[in-house]
C-alpha cells in the first residue's frame, strides 16, 4: 500500500483551493475570505482524517511487529546493528569464528527474531546454555537483523502475524494435546520448564511471546529438537502457541497455585503451611504442662 | 427412684432421660469414670490428634467425592466445561473428576480438601511418630501401640497411593506405571504378580476399579480397625507423660476429659477442619485439568509422587544401575531401592522398641517420658534415620532442585548417592555431641544456678558471672526441664502471662497446694441447689 | 508390687443424700472412687458478681462466635450466589473456590478461637491426679484365669483326643487355602500368555502379518521428510487405536539425526556387529535398525517404564525425566548415566511405498526387567 504523501498533498490543495465563481456576491467580501479559509481548513481537517483513516484501517498495526517484506532499510539497519554487536562470534558475513559462534548461513529470520528479541544474544559469555535476560534491542532491531541474516543465506521464517493473531487462530484443546506429548516433557505441563542433562534446562515459556514460540518451535535453538513444518504444521503451531498463552493467563481456579511444580511444592507447603501452623496451635491449646 | 410427676417439667427431662438409660444399661459408675479420666497435659501429646481428625476429614469429603466419581477405564469424549481439554479422549475415571472440579458445586473445594487432609494425616502422622520416638512414649508396656502406628503409616501411604491414581491423570498415570516396573522387579513372582493385579498388560481396565474398591472400602477399613485398636490401646495403658512434681511411673497427672480435654479437643478439631478447608480452596493442589488424561507416551518434566512417597522416588533415583545376573535370571537394580529398602526400614522400625531395650538394658515398663537430650544414643538414632529420609525425599525432587538453583542434575544426583552415606552419620555424632552438651549445662545449672548475666569485677581483676542458685541443698536431675532464665521457674511454668503479648501484671506464683481429703474443702460455690 | 493401691481411698462411710455435701463434695467422692484425686482445683473466675474482665473475656468470645456464625452465613450465600462455571480466562468465577474457603475456613478457625479461648480462660484450672492401675494383673487372677483356660483346653478334650487333633489339621489347612482361593484364583493371570512381555503393537500378527506403518496420534502415515534434521517424533504403530493406551508399550521415538550424528550411529552399530561376530561380550541384541539418518526407540524406559522423551538434540541424550537416566542416541541409546542398566531398544526401520514401517516387532523385550526377561527375541519371532 503505497499513499505516496505528494499525491496527498495535491488532493488537498485542490479539495482546499475550491474556485469561488468570479462576479459572486462573495467574492472579495472580508467576511465571506475568512469563510472561505475555515472552509479550506474544514476540508484539510476532514481530508486528513479520511486518508489517515483509511490508511490505519488498511496497513499493518504498528505493533503488528511483522517483517512482511524485508525492505532495504531493515537489512541495511541490520547489517549496522550486526557489525556493531554479533560480528566478533559470528564473522564478517556470518559466517562463523571457530571456538566463538557458528555460522548463520541457513539459519533464517526466525530463530535471530528469537535469540535477540529475548536477549539471549548477544551472549554474556560461553556456556552450557544461553540464557534469556533483558534484552538489548528491541523486537523491531531484531526482526532487522533477521532480515538481514536471511538475506545471507536464506532459512526459516516466521508467519505474518501478530502474537494477538496467532492466538486467536489456535485451536487451545488440540495446542493441550500436542504440547503434552511433545512439549511437556521437557518444559513441565504446567509450561514452568525443567532440568536437562549436566546443568542444561529447558526454561519456563511464562513469559515468552507466541511468536517466541513459533520461532522456537521452528528452528530448535541449542539442545531443543527441530519441530519443522512438515512435523508441526502452522496451525499445529499456532494451536501449540495459544495453549501456553492459556497456560500464561489462565487463572489458577483453585487458588495459589504455588508454581503449578506438582507434587514436590505441595509436600512443602503441608509442613510450612499446615504442621507449623498447627504445632503453633497446639503450643497455644496447652503450652507446656502445668 | 422418684415416682413420676403427672406435671410435664422441662427441667425435668434430662434427669428423666438419663434415669431411663440407667435402667437400661446400668452405666451410670461407667460413664463416670469415662468424664473424670485424667489426660497428661502437653502439646506435643496434641500431634496425634492431628491424625485423627485428618482422617475424619478425609471421611466426609471422600464420601462426597464417591458420591460423583466413577473408576470405569472406558475412553469417552470430553464434553464438560473446561474448554482447553473439550473434544479430548480420556477415561471416565479423568472425566468424572474432570467434572468435580468444574462442573460439580463446590467440586473443587471438596477435592482439594480431600488430598489436602490426606498430606496433612501422613505429615501427622509422621510428626507424630518422631515424638513418641524421641520421648521414648514406644517402650513397654506400648510396643503394640508403636507396631499399629508403624502399620497405619503403610496403610495411610497405600491409600494415599491409590486415591492420587484414581483420576488416571498423566502424573499419577506414570507413578502407576512405575508401580508395575517395581512389581515385575520381584524376583521370581514378579510377572505373575504383575499380570494378576492388572488383568494382562499394563494399563488394562481393571486396576482403576480395583484400586477404587481397595481406597473406598478396604484400607479405610482397615485403618478404622488399627486406629480403633490405637486408641483403645492408648485407654487402657493410658497416656504417658513428662517427669513434674507430683508425677511419678503409678500416676496420671493431668485434667478431667470433660470439660477440660474435650473443649480443647473439639476447638482443637475446628481448627484442623478449618485449616484443611483454608488450604483446599486457597493453595491449589492436584490440578489435573493441567496434566492431561493418562497417556503411555506422555510425561511431565518434574514429576514427583505425593511427598510421603517421594523417599522411595529419591532411593529410585540415586540407586547405581546394578543389575544382578543369576544364570539367566535377572534381579534388577530397582528391586534394592523400592521393594528390600522400605522393607528393611519397616523391620527396623517394628523392632526397634527390642533394640532399644538392648541398647538400654532397660526391660521395665514406663509411663514417663524422656528427654531427648537424656538419652542421646537414641536421639542420634533418629537423627541418622531423619536425615537419611531427608536426603532421600530430596533426591525425589532433585531435578526441581537443580532447575530451581541451577546446579546440574548429574551433580544433584551424585550429591544424593554420596550424602545419603556420609550425611546419616555426621548427623549422628554432632546430635550425640549436642545431648551431651545439653545433658551437661543442665548440670551445671542444677550445681551452679542459673546465669544472670551480672558480670562481677572481683578486686584482684577477676571477672565472674553471678549465679542465681536454685537451691540451697544440692539438686538432682529428675528428668524435668531445668530453668535456664531467671524468669522461667522450670516445669512450674513460665512467670510472664500471655501468649502473644506479655499481661503486665505478673501472675502470682501458682498455688499448687495439694488437696487430700483430710483437709478441709474449699468452699467454691454457691448453696446447693434444691434437690 | 505392680497391682499397689496408689492413689486415694474412697470412704466407706460417705452418704450421697447426706444435705450437708455440696455437689462438689460429691464430685470428690466420686473422683476418689474412680482412683482420683483433686491436687488444685480453682474456677477461672468466682462465683457471684462478674468483674469486667470476666465480662471482657464473655464478650470477645461472643464476638468471635458471632464472626463465625457471620461468615458460615457468607459461605451459605456465596456457595449458592457466587458464578462458578469455568470460563478460561480471569473472571469472578474463578474467584468461587478462595471465596468457598476463605468464609468456611475462616467460620471454622474462628468457631475453634471461640471454643478455646473458652477452655483456656472460662474452665476452671485443675490439676487431677489419676491412679494408673499398671502392670500385670494380681498374681491371684493370673491364676484364676490361667486355671480357667487350661481347664476349657481340657474340656474340649483336644488334648486326650490325639486323632482329632491330626484330623483337624486338614479341613483346617483345606479352608484356608479355600479361603483364600477365590482372591487369588479368580485374579490370578498367566503372564505367558499370549506373551504380551515379549510382543508390542508393531509385531505384525496385529496388522494382519503386514509390516506395521509409523504413525502420528491420529493414525496419520509419516514420510522421511516431515521430520527435520535434529528433530524427534512421537511415533505410534499404525494399528486400530494404536495410539491409545491399550498398546501402551508400543510408542517410539522417531529420530532425524544430523549427519555427522547419523554417521557416528553407524559406526556404533557396526563396532557391536563385528564384536558380536568375533564372540566378545557385547550388548545385545545388535540392532541394524536405521534408515539413512533416521532411528526408532523405544520410548518406554528400560528402568521404571516412564516415557523417555527429552531429547537433547545436540549432545544426542535422551533423558527420562523420572529418575534422570541418559542414554547416549548414538550408541544405540546404551544409558551413560543413571539407574537404567539397559540400552532403550532399537526398532528397525523401512520405507514402503514412501511411509516408514516397522520391519519386524522389537528384537528383545521393551521396558522395565524381570526376573525371566530374555535377552533377546529371535528375528522369527518378531515377525510371525
Amino acid at each position: 500500500m503505497t499513499f505516496g504523501l505528494g499525491r496527498m498533498r495535491r488532493t488537498l490543495r485542490r479539495l482546499g483551493s475550491a474556485r469561488v465563481p468570479a462576479g459572486s456576491s462573495r467574492a472579495t467580501a472580508p467576511r465571506s475570505r475568512w469563510r472561505r479559509r475555515v472552509g479550506n481548513a474544514a476540508r484539510m481537517v476532514v481530508a486528513l482524517l479520511l486518508v489517515g483513516g483509511v490508511y490505519a484501517a488498511v496497513a499493518p498495526g504498528v505493533q503488528a511487529n511483522v517483517a512482511s517484506e524485508p525492505s532495504a532499510d531493515q537489512i541495511a539497519e541490520g547489517k549496522a546493528i550486526y557489525d556493531a554487536s554479533c560480528i566478533t562470534c559470528h564473522g564478517r558475513n556470518g559466517q562463523g569464528v571457530e571456538g566463538r559462534g557458528p555460522s548463520l548461513i541457513g539459519i533464517g529470520s526466525a530463530a535471530v527474531e528469537f535469540q535477540v528479541a529475548t536477549g539471549r544474544m548477544p551472549a554474556a559469555r560461553q556456556d552450557a546454555q544461553v540464557e534469556r535476560k533483558p534484552p538489548r534491542y528491541t523486537r523491531e532491531q531484531a526482526q532487522a537483523i533477521g532480515a538481514y541474516i536471511q538475506s545471507l543465506g536464506g532459512g526459516p521464517e516466521l508467519p505474518d502475524m501478530t502474537d494477538e493473531e496467532i492466538v486467536a487462530g489456535g485451536d487451545i484443546a488440540n495446542g493441550g494435546r500436542l504440547f503434552r506429548v511433545n512439549c511437556s516433557s521437557c518444559h513441565a505441563f504446567g509450561a514452568g520448564g525443567g532440568a536437562l542433562s549436566s546443568g542444561k534446562f529447558a526454561p519456563s515459556l511464562m513469559d515468552s511471546t507466541p511468536r517466541d514460540v513459533w520461532a522456537a518451535m521452528l528452528t530448535g535453538p541449542q539442545n531443543m529438537p527441530v519441530f519443522g513444518n512438515n512435523q508441526l504444521s502452522p496451525q499445529e503451531k499456532r494451536d501449540i502457541a495459544a495453549y501456553i498463552y492459556t497456560l500464561q493467563t489462565d487463572p489458577d481456579p483453585g487458588g495459589w497455585g504455588i508454581g503449578r511444580l506438582g507434587p514436590a511444592a505441595e509436600g512443602v507447603a503441608i509442613f510450612l503451611i499446615g504442621m507449623v501452623a498447627l504445632v503453633l496451635a497446639t503450643l497455644w491449646i496447652v503450652g507446656k504442662q502445668q | 427412684m422418684s415416682p413420676r410427676k403427672r406435671r410435664f417439667e422441662f427441667a425435668r427431662v434430662p434427669a428423666q432421660v438419663g434415669l431411663g438409660l440407667d435402667e437400661r444399661l446400668g452405666a451410670a459408675t461407667v460413664l463416670r469414670r469415662t468424664l473424670n479420666k485424667v489426660f497428661p497435659n502437653h502439646w506435643s501429646f496434641l500431634l496425634g490428634e492431628i491424625a485423627l481428625y485428618s482422617f475424619i476429614i478425609l471421611l466426609l469429603t471422600g464420601t462426597f467425592l464417591a458420591l460423583f466419581f466413577d473408576p470405569s477405564m472406558t475412553e469417552v469424549v470430553y464434553d464438560g466445561s473446561y474448554t482447553p481439554l473439550r473434544g479430548e479422549m480420556m477415561s471416565q475415571a479423568y472425566a468424572t473428576s474432570l467434572n468435580l472440579s468444574f462442573d460439580v458445586r463446590g467440586g473443587l473445594i471438596m477435592r482439594q480438601m480431600h488430598h489436602w487432609a490426606a498430606l496433612l494425616f501422613m505429615a501427622s502422622i509422621l510428626v507424630h511418630m518422631f515424638r513418641v520416638f524421641f520421648t521414648g512414649a514406644f517402650r513397654k508396656p506400648r510396643e503394640m501401640n508403636w507396631v499399629v502406628g508403624v502399620l497405619l503409616f503403610w496403610l495411610g501411604f497405600l491409600e494415599g497411593f491409590a486415591g492420587y491414581s484414581l483420576p488416571d491423570d498423566a502424573l499419577s498415570g506414570t507413578g502407576l506405571r512405575i508401580a508395575t516396573a517395581i512389581i515385575l522387579s520381584i524376583p521370581v513372582v514378579g510377572t505373575w504378580v504383575y499380570t494378576s493385579l492388572f488383568g494382562g498388560e499394563f494399563p488394562g481396565t481393571e486396576i482403576l476399579p480395583r484400586l477404587y474398591i481397595v481406597h473406598v472400602f478396604l484400607l479405610p477399613l482397615l485403618i478404622l480397625g488399627l486406629i480403633t485398636l490405637h486408641l483403645a490401646l492408648m485407654v487402657k495403658q493410658k497416656h504417658t507423660q513428662w517427669p513434674g512434681p507430683k508425677a511419678t511411673e503409678h500416676n496420671v497427672v493431668g485434667v478431667r476429659m470433660v470439660p477440660g480435654f474435650a473443649v480443647k479437643t473439639t476447638g482443637f478439631f475446628l481448627l484442623i477442619f478449618g485449616l484443611v478447608v483454608l488450604m483446599g480452596g486457597l493453595v491449589q493442589i492436584n490440578p489435573m485439568w493441567l496434566f492431561g488424561p493418562y497417556k503411555g507416551e506422555v510425561v511431565s518434566a518434574a514429576s514427583q509422587p505425593d511427598w510421603y512417597v517421594m523417599f522411595l522416588d529419591g532411593s529410585t533415583r540415586l540407586m547405581p544401575d546394578w543389575d544382578l545376573t543369576i544364570g539367566p535370571y535377572t534381579i534388577p537394580a530397582l528391586f534394592w531401592p523400592t521393594v528390600v529398602l522400605p522393607g528393611v526400614l519397616t523391620m527396623l522400625a517394628i523392632f526397634y522398641p527390642a533394640i532399644d531395650r538392648r541398647i538400654y538394658k532397660d526391660y521395665e515398663a514406663h509411663h514417663l517420658l524422656q528427654r531427648p537430650r537424656d538419652v542421646p544414643a537414641r536421639t542420634g538414632l533418629g537423627m541418622m534415620a531423619i536425615s537419611f529420609w531427608l536426603v532421600l525425599t530430596i533426591s525425589g525432587g532433585n531435578d526441581i532442585v537443580a532447575e530451581k538453583f541451577d546446579i546440574s542434575l548429574n551433580a544433584m544426583t551424585w550429591a544424593g548417592r554420596v550424602g545419603l552415606l556420609i550425611v546419616p552419620p555426621i548427623a549422628y555424632w554432632v546430635t550425640y555431641r549436642i545431648c551431651l552438651g545439653l545433658q551437661q549445662h543442665d548440670r551445671e545449672v542444677l550445681a551452679h544456678g542459673v546465669e544472670t548475666g551480672i558480670i562481677k569485677r572481683l578486686p584482684d581483676g577477676r571477672f565472674v558471672e553471678v549465679h542465681q542458685p536454685l537451691s540451697d541443698k544440692p539438686l538432682e536431675y529428675t528428668g524435668t526441664p531445668v530453668p535456664k532464665k531467671m524468669n522461667k521457674l522450670g516445669a512450674l511454668g513460665p512467670a510472664i502471662r500471655g501468649f502473644f503479648f506479655p499481661i503486665e501484671k505478673p501472675a502470682p506464683p501458682p498455688a499448687v497446694t495439694p488437696v487430700s481429703p483430710a483437709d478441709a474443702p474449699r468452699e467454691l460455690e454457691e448453696a446447693p441447689p434444691k434437690q | 508390687m505392680s497391682s499397689e493401691q496408689h492413689g486415694p481411698v474412697a470412704d466407706p462411710n460417705f452418704d450421697v443424700d447426706d444435705p450437708r455435701n455440696t455437689r462438689f463434695d460429691l464430685v470428690r467422692e466420686g473422683l476418689r472412687r474412680d482412683g482420683m484425686e483433686i491436687a488444685y482445683y480453682e474456677p477461672a473466675f468466682p462465683p457471684g458478681r462478674k468483674s469486667k474482665v470476666e465480662k471482657r473475656i464473655e464478650r470477645s468470645i461472643a464476638l468471635l462466635f458471632v464472626l463465625a456464625g457471620l461468615l458460615a452465613i457468607g459461605f451459605v450465600v456465596a456457595y449458592i450466589w457466587w458464578p462458578w462455571k469455568y470460563e478460561v480466562g480471569a473472571n469472578a468465577a474463578k474467584y468461587y473456590t478462595p471465596i468457598l474457603a476463605a468464609t468456611l475456613g475462616g467460620s471454622l478457625v474462628l468457631l475453634g478461637f471461640g471454643v478455646i479461648a473458652w477452655a483456656k480462660k472460662l474452665l476452671p484450672h485443675e490439676v487431677v491426679i489419676q491412679d494408673r492401675h499398671e502392670g500385670a494383673s494380681p498374681y491371684e487372677e493370673q491364676r484364676l484365669t490361667g486355671a480357667a483356660i487350661m481347664n476349657i483346653v481340657d474340656e474340649t478334650g483336644i488334648r486326650r483326643r490325639p486323632i482329632l487333633k491330626a484330623a483337624l489339621a486338614l479341613p483346617a489347612a483345606g479352608l484356608g487355602v479355600a479361603a483364600v482361593a477365590p482372591l487369588v484364583g479368580a485374579l490370578i493371570k498367566n503372564p505367558n500368555e499370549g506373551h504380551p512381555l515379549l510382543k508390542t503393537g508393531w509385531h505384525p500378527e496385529n496388522n494382519g502379518g503386514r509390516r506395521v506403518r509409523l504413525t502420528r496420534d491420529d493414525g496419520t502415515p509419516i514420510r522421511p521428510e516431515e521430520v527435520s534434521p535434529g528433530g524427534q517424533m512421537t511415533v505410534f504403530p499404525g494399528i486400530p487405536g494404536g495410539a491409545t493406551n491399550k498398546w501402551a508399550d508400543s510408542p517410539v521415538l522417531l529420530i532425524h539425526l544430523r549427519q555427522e550424528d547419523a554417521d557416528r550411529l553407524r559406526a556404533s552399530i557396526a563396532e557391536s556387529q563385528a564384536k558380536l561376530e568375533a564372540g566378545q561380550k557385547v550388548a545385545r541384541p545388535v540392532v541394524d535398525g536405521m534408515w539413512q539418518n533416521f532411528v526408532a526407540y523405544s520410548k518406554i524406559c528400560t528402568h521404571a517404564g516412564c516415557p523417555a522423551s527429552l531429547y537433547e538434540q545436540q549432545t544426542n541424550r535422551l533423558l527420562c525425566p523420572c529418575h534422570q537416566s541418559q542414554f547416549l542416541i548414538t550408541e544405540q541409546a546404551k544409558p551413560v548415566f543413571g539407574p537404567a542398566h539397559r540400552k532403550l531398544p532399537m526398532l528397525p526401520l523401512d520405507v514402503e511405498d514412501g511411509f516408514f514401517v516397522a520391519r519386524s516387532d522389537f528384537l528383545e523385550p521393551i521396558g522395565p526387567t524381570y526376573w525371566e526377561r530374555p535377552v533377546e527375541i529371535s528375528e522369527q519371532e518378531a515377525t510371525s
